[in-house]
């Protein structure tokens, strides 16, 4: 009834209600843009800005000055080791990529297509694992690291991470909604269990997979806390933690070149989400809606 | 087990013992570490139920508990609606548009959390901040957002939302566009306006999307830590802000840990996180069982 | 005969060798020879520009001497310090020689990180252990056969004056003010002329106590380890809590220590930052760069024989362990008056090697001639050292407290009662 009746109603206000929607949601849609990136913008501003000019003066709404910035990015570059922090970090989260994507499917090959003794509480029980904060684990896993005697290698830093539980889940959500038959097809054709995995399953999944490589890759290029504990020595920081020296209160450095370092890490991950923006995007969604 | 299962076996043989060394393990010497008084380097000494006694006890647990409570309350529900707000918005405009809008929209998840914190800490300075800086042209006074207890949980949940909001419009969105086109075209021709065509069909067909970001955000609320730990300029001895404003469990946990070298009752902190956690996230299976029954 | 000559060269060298490597053995449980590295962590400042070239000869001037040790040099913010120390000590992997601050050497010694060096000390030349302030030293000896570190670099805190905030303000700079009334009014001043008089002095664990040093009583602040009491005194505390109330509408929001505080300070919007030395280099730079004017003064107390702030020192400490000797012979190398003197003069610190200090031209710097006297009223961050661990909740109820009354939710006479009551509760767990 009442919707009927609205119903008229509108059908007799249609043209000033889309208008108005129109300048609503363009409007909308432009503060948000600009809330978003502003903040980004503004980065680049302090960073491109005479050093010590009062915000009064210059509120840093846009750069004034490519060469003060190019100073700082020069004298951070010089001074700072950032390259090899560039390099340490890329390693650091390729290496989990290739060993989060390699382990997580086969097991959630397994976990997701077949029956086997012992799976269910197998699966529950890393699943349970999602639930608990990894600070809890951190410092035995720590422990176990340095026993190994992995303190200070790419090893220490990048193993801890392979067994991804997230990782798992995302596939084997994935992975459920692929054909039986396709599988059974497979088998009848005489191939072997791996091959399957690799020649059927694998192809099949790649859109999860990239999902999973591009939130591995966002998490470990912005983990602080375990690389600051497992690299002690300063010829291996990652970026997170020669950032972390700039961040320090009693550093002497002042906020454009607290800004500078900041923008540096925030390069590879920008540049990363320019080149590949619609499948990170794509791969995101398809996250969720398989959740 | 006998052999026909033994491929199945060795394919998840690499995820599990690596799963088995690095969080099985560290989770039960953790468990026995919380019944423990330890530093990590002498003997640990059992002292039974203290750690936990002890940190439940403590004014710090109160208010981080406190803390957590009213930022998860009002954190995860704003976010998840200011994410289909957005998520609404883009599906609005079409083609170009609607592809620049997400891309835009999406821009601040690619950063890591430690840079977000540390320009908002920066946009938030009182006088000079950018934030009191359009306040001023607006007429108003400098507020002091990090550091005036009433506003400071505030301030952190206007960062968490600009950090999170991107990643949970993309999965609503993509949900969105899952919704089958001629469920509009029936509404519309029963006559319903555009917001009962959200109210009664986009949100109805969006609840396992919606289910899903509901309960991975509240999985990661409850989990905060880097976001209120820089924005506060916290440290290991110092944490949580004015008068422990923006103290949230994981920060006392790290600060008990590292700050203290107390490592029992570090574990301990984790263990009742955990238990929380378990007994938040089976309610959310709860009420969806309940909801699909009736 | 070559041969044989050869062969009795082989044979004499040899035993020259094996006669070196048992001297060796006896001088040193290291082998003299041996390759050794050592792992070296500094504070990230020193571990930056001028800082680290200077730190970096002192290496290369150390391997000159011990060709066979390679020392490692890494810079780390405070925090990372102590965590990295403490994670270390867990699994064994601790840097050789390491800084930290005073305040967090007792859990260092409870992590087993530091250990009594009294024993290597004490095979030190006399004329070597000599040149160490006396007050310093005992900060690192909690009992006479007992020292855990070597002191470092030290501060006493000293009052930055933004002298264009202040000339705004109409104030007379070439005066500091003499006591805590004539600098309140001046504070008052600058906040009328819309300005910042001061940071906010409740956030941050040092700078209530620096306040605290403004009413006085040296004794009056720290835990008493035996009884496991706070040493405050209500009646006193309510006055320093006073302060923060008096302070609380013409200060900044930002805290000490904060980098938008030194922003605020460099852009002529703050005059007075109560801080250690630390924050020079940055004033200096911008006083260069964009023409900021300022002085540093001794922080004015109650009365005017009498001044406000805190001192402390950071320290060198040495890991237990095989190469606990030569690595204490590297904090040994670093700490020495020569060292030292170059040390004071690039980053213009004081510091506790005295016989350095006394140098003419270290002790003629500026700043340095004012920290020696800032130390002399300062009072000890978290006293007494070595005797026990300030808990974390001492220090957060602390600020808490101090926050709380300054915010207008407590009177400081509640504040003080209640302050003695938390600080007891946690000192009691």
């Amino acid at each position: 009834m009442t919707i009927a009746l609205e119903a008229t109603e509108s059908r007799r206000r249609r043209w000033p209600t889309i208008t108005a929607w129109d300048l609503c949601r363009w409007a909308l849609a432009i503060s948000v843009t600009i809330v978003v990136v502003f903040p980004i913008w503004w980065m680049i501003n302090v960073v491109f800005t005479e050093p010590g000019t009062p915000v009064s003066i210059n509120p840093r709404l846009y750069p004034t000055s490519f060469a003060a910035g190019w100073d700082k990015v020069a004298m951070i570059l010089r001074e700072t080791g950032y390259l090899h922090a560039y390099y340490m970090s890329m390693a650091y989260a390729l290496l989990t990529i290739a060993g989060v994507l390699l382990l997580g499917s086969m097991a959630a090959f397994e976990f997701a297509l077949f029956e086997f003794p012992g799976k269910r509480p197998l699966f529950g029980l890393i699943m349970l694992s999602l639930m608990v904060p990894t600070a809890v684990t951190i410092i035995p896993t720590y422990l176990l690291t340095a026993d190994l005697g992995w303190i200070n290698t790419m090893q220490g830093l990048v193993a801890p991470g392979l067994a991804s539980a997230f990782g798992l889940f995302l596939l084997v959500e994935f992975m459920k909604g692929l054909p039986k038959e396709m599988i059974e097809a497979a088998r009848l054709d005489g191939a072997r269990h791996f091959q399957i995995y690799w020649h059927v399953v694998l192809p099949l999944t790649r859109n999860a997979m990239v999902t999973l490589a591009i939130l591995t890759f966002m998490k470990t290029w912005g983990n602080f806390i375990w690389p600051l504990i497992v690299l002690s020595n300063a010829e291996k920081y990652t970026v997170s933690q020669v950032v972390g020296l700039f961040n320090a209160p009693f550093s002497h450095q002042t906020v454009d070149v607290v800004m500078t370092a900041n923008l540096l890490a925030a390069i590879p991950p920008l540049l990363f989400f320019l080149i590949f923006q619609r499948k990170i995007v794509e791969g995101i969604a398809m996250s969720g809606s398989k959740g | 087990m006998n052999s026909r299962h033994l491929p199945h076996y060795l394919m998840v043989l690499p995820f599990v013992a690596l799963f088995a060394a690095f969080f099985l393990y560290p989770i039960v010497s953790g468990f026995y570490y919380s019944f423990h008084d330890w530093n990590a380097v002498t003997e640990p000494h059992f002292v039974g139920l203290a750690n936990y006694e002890r940190i439940v006890g403590s004014r710090d647990f109160s208010r981080a508990m406190w803390n957590l409570v009213t930022y998860v309350v009002i954190t995860v529900p704003l976010g998840i609606a200011v994410a289909f707000g957005l998520a609404l918005l883009v599906d609005s405009f079409s083609g170009f548009w609607s592809n620049l809008f997400r891309s835009v929209f999406f821009l601040p998840v690619v950063l890591p959390a430690f840079l977000a914190a540390t320009i908002w800490r920066w946009m938030y300075a009182p006088n000079f901040g950018l934030v009191n800086m359009v306040l001023g042209w607006f007429g108003y006074p400098s507020v002091n957002f990090l550091n005036d207890t009433d506003t400071m949980l505030y301030s952190l949940i206007a960062v968490d939302i600009w950090v999170s909001a991107g990643f949970n419009m993309v999965i609503l969105l993509a949900g969105l566009k899952n919704i089958p086109v001629d469920l509009y075209e029936a509404a519309r021709l029963d006559g319903a306006s555009r917001l009962q065509q959200v109210r009664h069909v986009t949100i109805p067909m969006l609840a396992p999307v919606l289910f899903f970001v509901m309960t991975y955000g509240l999985i990661s609320a409850l989990q905060v830590f880097d976001v209120p730990w820089l924005l506060t300029g916290s440290s290991f001895t110092n944490y949580g802000g004015r008068q422990n404003a923006l103290l949230f469990p994981v920060m006392d946990m790290m600060g008990r840990a590292f700050g203290s070298v107390r490592f029992g009752q570090a574990s301990a902190y984790g263990f009742i996180l955990t238990a929380l956690i378990i007994v938040v996230t089976a309610g959310m299976f709860g009420l969806r069982a309940m909801r699909r029954k009736a | 005969m070559p041969v044989e000559q050869m062969e009795s060269l082989m044979r004499s060298s040899a035993v020259v060798k094996s006669a070196s490597v048992l001297l060796a053995i006896a001088a040193s449980p290291a082998f003299a020879d041996e390759p050794v590295t050592l792992e070296y962590w500094v504070y990230s400042d020193f571990a930056q520009g001028d800082a680290l070239a200077l730190q970096q000869t002192f290496i290369s001037e150390f391997k000159e001497k011990h060709p066979n040790v390679t020392i490692n040099i890494s810079g780390r913010g405070d925090d990372d310090l102590t965590a990295g120390q403490i994670a270390g000590a867990a699994s064994g992997t601790l840097p050789d020689v390491f800084m930290n601050g005073l305040s967090v050497g007792a859990q260092l010694v409870e992590v087993g990180a530091l250990s009594n060096l009294y024993p290597l000390w004490m095979e030190m030349p006399q004329s070597y252990r000599d040149q160490f302030d006396e007050d310093a030293l005992k900060s690192c000896m909690p009992k006479p056969e007992e020292l855990y570190c070597l002191p470092y670099t030290g501060f006493g805190e000293i009052m930055f004056r933004n002298l264009t905030v202040l000339k705004e303000a109409g104030i007379d700079t070439a005066k500091p003010p003499k006591d805590w009334n004539e600098w309140y009014a001046q504070m008052q001043a600058v906040h009328e002329a819309g300005k910042y008089a001061v940071p906010d002095q409740t956030q941050v664990f040092n700078s209530v106590a620096s306040t605290y040093a403004i009413v006085g009583g040296i004794d009056g602040w720290g835990i008493d380890f035996d009884a496991m009491k706070t040493k405050i005194d209500p009646a006193t505390y309510q006055k320093v809590l006073q302060l923060f109330v008096d302070m609380a509408p013409l200060n900044s929001g930002t805290s000490r220590n904060d980098q938008s505080t030194k922003d605020l300070f460099i852009t002529n919007q703050l005059a007075f930052h109560v801080v250690g030395p630390w924050v020079n280099p940055t004033y200096e730079q911008a006083a260069k760069e964009s023409g900021l004017k300022y002085d540093f003064v001794l922080v004015p107390g109650m009365k005017e024989d009498q001044h406000g702030g805190i001192k402390s020192y950071e320290i060198v400490g040495v890991a237990p362990g095989e190469h606990q000797k030569i690595a204490f012979e590297f904090a040994a190398y670093i700490t020495e008056k020569n060292q030292m003197a170059r040390w004071a003069k690039l980053l213009s610190r004081y510091n506790a090697n005295a016989e350095a200090m006394a140098e003419p031209d270290v002790a003629e710097l500026p700043l340095i001639e004012k920290s020696v006297q800032a130390v002399k009223y300062a009072v000890d961050v978290m006293p007494p050292y070595f005797a026990g661990a300030y808990p974390n909740c001492y220090r957060s109820i602390v600020t808490d407290n101090a926050a709380m009354v300054a915010d207008g939710d407590a009177t400081p006479e509640e504040g003080a009662q209640e302050l003695v009551e938390e600080l007891n509760d946690c000192l009691a767990n």
